[in-house]
């Protein structure tokens, strides 16, 4: 019998045989959960996208050398959608159809998102804890949607109000990145400072991909801010710290979840020294770190020769989720009663340093709290609790 | 005051460029009559080569940069060679989309190097400033200034004295004459492609402190290739002159003018000057009698 003639015999067998079957749950066989992700492995959110799905891969992995969940052994598959979103709905569909996934787990990037949550939902797959900060991904309430980080405007309100409040600054500006992400984040630091009864003093912006900030850095301190509120990311929030303190302006700034990163401190050296950041996870540093963690580093150092960030652990975080939820739905898994269990858990914090994660019949959203860190010796440190 | 200044002179390094990116899309144009839309993609990938070098290779910094910008004058030297050439004689299309391509194919490779693809880096030098009285300027930005000058300096030397130089020069005025005059005009393309790429990765190089080496900063070629136009698309001095315009004036405006109306700017006087001077700043008026 010739290659093609086997495979082609096989497939009708293995046809056949899964027709035989009883129904189940879409990614679901006797000793197999699928579980599909649309990341960013090449795009410009790849330096995310990756460590991510390591993250993930490394706590399915553990999962599975312990047997697996109620017997299944849980696959990761994974598509790059470069942040892409026509990408992004062929990925889907791919993952509904061929791979047959039982949940979709952190796609990553608004525009995939919003691309490929209406195939995935309309398959009636469960749609978790996407990389979006945006409001449909949780609201209004969807069976099959959940959603583990807030808006940045919510995360920045709190931070901004905290700021202000504890520090008495008079005049906050904000330096944002034109487009949604930095709109969202000025109405979140416009509703903190109107609650205070302040104004926001100065605004301005760059195009994403912008080279230099020093016309913008020199307007904010014609307008004699004392608080600079940074809806950047890295390289911007390096440039803006970098410019600022060249022209000798010890200004404070505080910038999104976006800027708090290592390559911030790495990249940034002595001029980011005393920014502050709104961290949702804390990052792993090897230094200091408690047992747990620490084993945790080399463990993800040996898997992946890599050293760990802030997204790696969210990755294992977010697969952790999925693994507890599971493994409280039991052996009868379907999506169904996976929302139904996941709406009633509780994560308690662990030893990253997480908050704590609550999801609600009526609530989707499990955290909406970040706390503040501060840029102090080469590193980022905590310097709050997570701000009610 | 010192605000204007500080900012003017920050306008005045990134014009700078922008205005070497500039120059290298004219060096082409001018002797292949090709867009290139790969010169970002070489810039990027000069600096990439130059920080593989030396952070993991470990060669010493100067060393790294000029074996950068020589493998990557090679690499435009090759791709002509093999494919690029090929492009001549066919619809302007069939280059500009071949350039597209080979770019793609670039940032693919450097890509597909993970530690490139997650992470921005910044190659060590150039990191601290200079006091002049009050006004305080970023080193990476005297150096930007001072290479541009350089560079400016040797080109037009090269053009002006040297044999090959004027070569090239006849060959872009007039490839048919030149020809028939005994220039072998694939050769110059080979070195117009040479001298583009390698142009394309110093402005990678001097680009590095100012945004980090990472696998998006070649999108600075979308300023570059406006100020190109501007400058008139076959005038060198237009383009490093246009390119610093486009430079300060996308600084000053955000300093002075409204806020929101800064990004506006440099292309609404593009289309001014496009309006006023149909030729460029720097192009001749219509004398070029090409074939």
């Amino acid at each position: 019998m010739n290659p093609l003639r086997r495979l082609v015999l096989a497939l009708a067998t293995a046809v056949s045989f899964a027709g035989a079957l009883p129904a189940n749950a879409a990614g679901v066989s006797a000793d197999e959960i699928v579980v599909g992700t649309v990341s960013d492995l090449s795009g410009p959110i790849a330096m995310l996208g990756v460590p991510v799905r390591d993250g993930m891969l490394m706590r399915f992995d553990e999962a599975n050398a312990g047997g697996g969940v109620h017997g299944r052994r849980i696959r990761l598959v994974v598509e790059d959608a470069g942040y892409d979103p026509k990408r992004a709905v062929l990925a889907a569909r791919k993952l509904v159809q061929h791979d047959q996934a039982f949940a979709f787990l952190a796609n990553m990037g608004t525009p995939v998102v919003m691309a490929s949550m209406p195939i995935v939902v309309d398959a009636g797959r469960l749609h978790l804890f996407p990389f979006s900060p945006h409001r449909a991904t949780y609201e209004p309430l969807h069976p099959l949607k959940f959603q583990n980080f807030a808006p940045y405007q919510d995360y920045m309100e709190a931070a901004t109000r905290h700021m202000v409040r504890e520090r008495g600054y008079q005049r906050s500006c904000l330096l944002y990145q034109d487009d949604d992400y930095g709109l969202e984040v000025m109405k979140g630091v416009e509703r903190a400072l109107s609650g205070l009864g302040r104004e926001l003093i100065e605004r301005t912006s760059y195009k994403r991909g912008a080279t230099d900030l020093s016309s913008q850095i020199a307007r904010l301190r014609a307008a004699r801010c004392d608080l600079v509120v940074l809806a950047t990311v890295v390289r911007e929030t390096v440039a803006a710290m970098s410019e600022a303190r060249k022209i000798g302006w010890n200004v404070d700034m505080l910038v999104t979840a976006s800027g708090y990163s290592a390559q911030t401190h790495e990249l940034g050296g002595a001029a980011v020294e005393g920014l502050y950041g709104v961290s949702v996870l804390p990052h792993p540093y090897a230094d200091g770190a408690n047992s747990q963690l620490a084993a945790w580093i080399e463990r993800y150092r040996a898997r992946f020769n890599a050293e760990p960030n802030v997204w790696s652990v969210m990755g294992y975080t977010l697969a952790d989720l999925f693994v507890r939820t599971a493994e409280a739905t039991g052996r009868e898994l379907t999506p169904e009663r996976f929302a139904y269990a996941l709406e009633r858990m509780e994560f308690s914090r662990d030893y990253f340093g997480s908050p704590s994660y609550r999801f609600r019949p009526d609530d989707h959203l499990g955290n909406r709290q970040g706390r503040l860190a501060q840029i102090r010796n080469g590193r980022w440190e905590l310097v709050t609790d997570y701000l009610e | 005051m010192l605000a204007f200044v500080q900012v003017l002179t920050s306008g005045i390094a990134i014009g700078c460029v922008y205005g070497l990116v500039a120059l290298s899309f004219v060096l082409i144009y001018k002797a292949t009559e090709t867009v290139s839309f790969m010169q970002g993609d070489l810039l990027m990938l000069g600096a990439f080569a130059a920080l593989g070098l030396h952070a993991w290779a470990g060669w010493p910094l100067a060393a790294a940069a000029v074996a950068a910008v020589m493998a990557v004058a090679l690499l435009g030297a090759a791709l002509e060679r093999v494919a690029l050439r090929r492009a001549l004689g066919r619809p302007h299309l069939v280059a500009v989309l071949l350039s597209f391509g080979l770019g793609m194919m670039m940032r693919g490779g450097v890509a597909s190097v993970p530690a490139a693809a997650q992470d921005m880096h910044r190659l060590p030098f150039a990191a601290d400033t200079i006091a002049l009285g009050p006004l305080v300027l970023a080193t990476s930005h005297l150096w930007v200034v001072a290479a541009t000058l350089l560079l400016a300096a040797l080109l037009a030397v090269f053009f002006r004295y040297t044999r090959t130089g004027l070569a090239l020069r006849a060959c872009s005025e007039d490839a048919r004459s030149a020809a028939l005059m005994g220039v072998p005009v694939a050769r110059m393309h080979t070195l117009a492609w040479t001298l583009g790429a390698a142009l394309a990765a110093i402005a990678g190089l001097l680009l590095a402190p100012v945004t980090f080496v990472h696998l998006n900063m070649g999108l600075i070629a979308l300023k570059a290739f406006p100020a190109a136009v501007l400058g008139g698309l076959t005038s060198l001095p237009g383009a490093l002159v246009a390119g610093i315009f486009l430079g300060v004036a996308e600084a000053l405006a955000g300093l002075v003018l409204p806020e929101g109306a800064k990004d506006v700017v440099p292309y609404l006087l593009l289309m001014l000057a496009l309006l006023l001077f149909p030729h460029g700043l720097g192009g001749s008026r219509g004398t070029r009698g090409r074939a």
